[in-house]
């Protein structure tokens, strides 16, 4: 029997393949992406969301952003007691929370640092703009995106970590 | 926006640099070919100029250096947690990989251990990035050869792969996953069902592969023979990886010396070599480990043990002072970092060994004489990443 030609094996290949994306369990590899759009998973760092009750203005994340793209002011103030009779409590209040996405390279160490559970990633990725200025996002915008925050996975068979959850 | 007088003088320095090199390979009935930095036939800003004779070539070097980002400073600069952010941008298609060495030379020097189910999901998670990053290697020698449905095939299995690391770390590229002395987090629940899947789909690509690229003719003449590396040469240039598992030598950093903190040993796998040395014979060897990575990945996730994810480590890290290298087989090939530690929160100093810069400098050497679509599939068949040359 003649050796079939590697070339017709390949085209034979490229068949298969165009076969299976007509068939109704295989479709086609791509999405048409402004009007349909891929889920991306919950752990996904798309865009970092605020909890702003949350914060205290520790700096921390500040402190450990590799390059320092988050800005925060805050000034202290006097809180009321807890209990009636005690003395007023002095506060960290925040002025400002901003990070610069234009410098921000989403590698979730100031999630993972906050200490009072005030950042969170959001899988949501659509917030380009046209001017890089707008990339700066206030608190209120950070606020916004605690919207879109989903709730955190369970985990894995075997696994010790314990479950978190989102403040809502 | 003023220049200054001394960004013009910079500037005309370039220049002048440029034509230096230039003017080197001018020669009086030969003519000089520049290929790069930018030129679809590169990956990247690599720059190579061929001093040619006809269509041969006489005389070839890559001139690396358009990418430099100065890593190695820039890791003084960063506290620990702060460089796997850098480092993960250096070969940017298995960017997990390159967190692993740097975390296991720290952890070296601060004499704390993973515990198991952490060493084993970074395994993993090592495989994963090099299935990432030599699946597009298969699709991209397509593209380079002129056959582009390979590159599609490839795209399209990889992102099943990308999809796997996104979900367990979050990003697709660069994860920013590995700690010293674990991991950030542990898996969601159904990664390990899925994983399963996104590696057989690998296996179909590899199968594809086979019979769309390696059984043609046209890819048979072009890859054959072509750009041949003796054993002895491609160790006396540093190579590492893939390209020297294809000269015949048998090595292999996962099997000889995997270094403490990865769990290769509770697999069983094979090192594959070809005693060639020519470019069918660095693409043969790479389809094979794809094969063999999807193998150890399928008895890793069946053998996750139960436990913590993370060491006992302290919150602010700083590393006592001594001096560790740690390298790894990286996707591209032997991978390494010596670490420098005075006792501070950051390093005193980095030194970074990426594979490509050696696996490209034997660039010079395999191509004298060859013809010039030959260099093209020299070029991507030794594979190299630009952000692993120029770090």
């Amino acid at each position: 029997m003649p050796k079939v030609p590697g070339m017709v094996k390949g085209l034979g290949v490229t068949f298969r393949t165009m076969v299976e994306t007509l068939k109704p369990s295989g479709g086609p590899a791509t999405v048409q992406y402004p009007h349909e759009k891929e889920e991306p998973s919950p752990r996904a760092r798309g865009v970092i969301a605020l909890h702003e009750e949350n914060c205290t203005a520790c700096m921390l994340c500040s402190r450990e952003c590799p390059d320092w793209c988050i800005y925060i002011e805050a000034h202290k103030t006097l809180a009321p007691p807890r209990r009636a009779g005690g003395k007023p409590r002095q506060v960290n209040q925040l002025d400002r929370f901003a990070i610069d996405y234009s410098l921000c390279m989403y590698c979730g160490i100031c999630v993972e640092v906050c200490p009072f559970e005030a950042l969170f990633w959001s899988p949501e990725y659509e917030f380009s703009e046209v001017s890089i200025a707008d990339l700066l996002h206030e608190k209120e915008r950070l606020g916004e995106w605690m919207e879109t925050v989903p709730d955190f996975e369970p985990y894995e068979a075997g696994s010790e970590a314990k479950g978190k959850k989102v403040p809502r | 926006m003023t220049v200054t007088d001394s960004q013009k003088m910079a500037y005309v320095a370039a220049q002048a640099a440029d034509a230096r090199v230039n003017l080197q390979f001018e020669t009086e009935d030969g003519m000089t070919l520049n290929m790069g930095p930018q030129h679809p036939a590169t990956h990247g800003t690599l720059r190579i100029v061929a001093q040619l004779d006809g269509e041969q070539v006489v005389r070839c070097e890559p001139i690396p250096g358009y990418m430099h980002r100065g890593y190695e400073k820039l890791c003084e600069v960063r506290t620990y947690p702060q460089v796997t952010t850098l480092i993960n941008r250096i070969d940017w298609l298995g960017s997990f990989a390159n967190e692993v060495p740097f975390i296991l030379a720290a952890e070296k020097l601060m004499d704390v251990e993973a515990p198991p189910r952490a060493q084993v999901i970074r395994t993993i998670l090592f495989e994963l990035s090099r299935l990432g990053n030599i699946s597009l290697f298969l699709g991209d020698l397509g593209i380079q050869l002129g056959g582009i449905t390979i590159g599609f095939y490839a795209f399209r299995d990889r992102e099943f792969v990308l999809n796997q690391i996104e979900a367990a770390t979050g990003g697709r590229f660069h994860p920013n996953f590995d700690r010293i002395g674990g991991l950030k987090d542990d898996l969601p629940k159904g990664w390990i069902a899925e994983t399963h899947r996104a590696m057989d789909r690998m296996r179909r690509l590899c199968d594809e592969f086979e019979e769309l690229v390696l059984g043609n003719e046209i890819f048979q003449a072009r890859t054959r023979g072509i750009g041949v590396i003796p054993a002895d040469i491609a160790t006396s240039y540093g190579m590492s990886g893939a390209n020297l598992r294809a000269t015949g030598v048998d090595w292999d950093l996962r099997r000889d010396a995997c270094p403490p903190g990865l769990s290769y040993d509770l697999a069983d796998w094979k090192v594959w070599t070809h005693p060639d040395g020519d470019s069918y014979a660095r693409t043969w060897v790479r389809l094979q480990e794809v094969r063999e990575s999807t193998h150890i990945v399928d008895q890793l996730l069946d053998s996750i043990p139960a436990g913590p994810i993370m060491a006992k480590v302290p919150r602010i890290i700083k590393v006592p002072e001594g001096e560790a290298w740690v390298a790894t087989e990286n996707p591209l090939g032997e991978m390494g970092y010596y670490v420098v530690s005075k006792g501070d929160l950051v390093p005193f100093r980095v030194k970074i060994r990426s594979a490509s810069f050696n696996n490209i400098s034997v660039v010079p050497w395999v191509t004298r004489g060859v013809f010039v679509p030959d260099v093209i599939t020299i070029m991507a068949s030794l594979y190299f990443i630009l952000g692993d040359i120029d770090r």
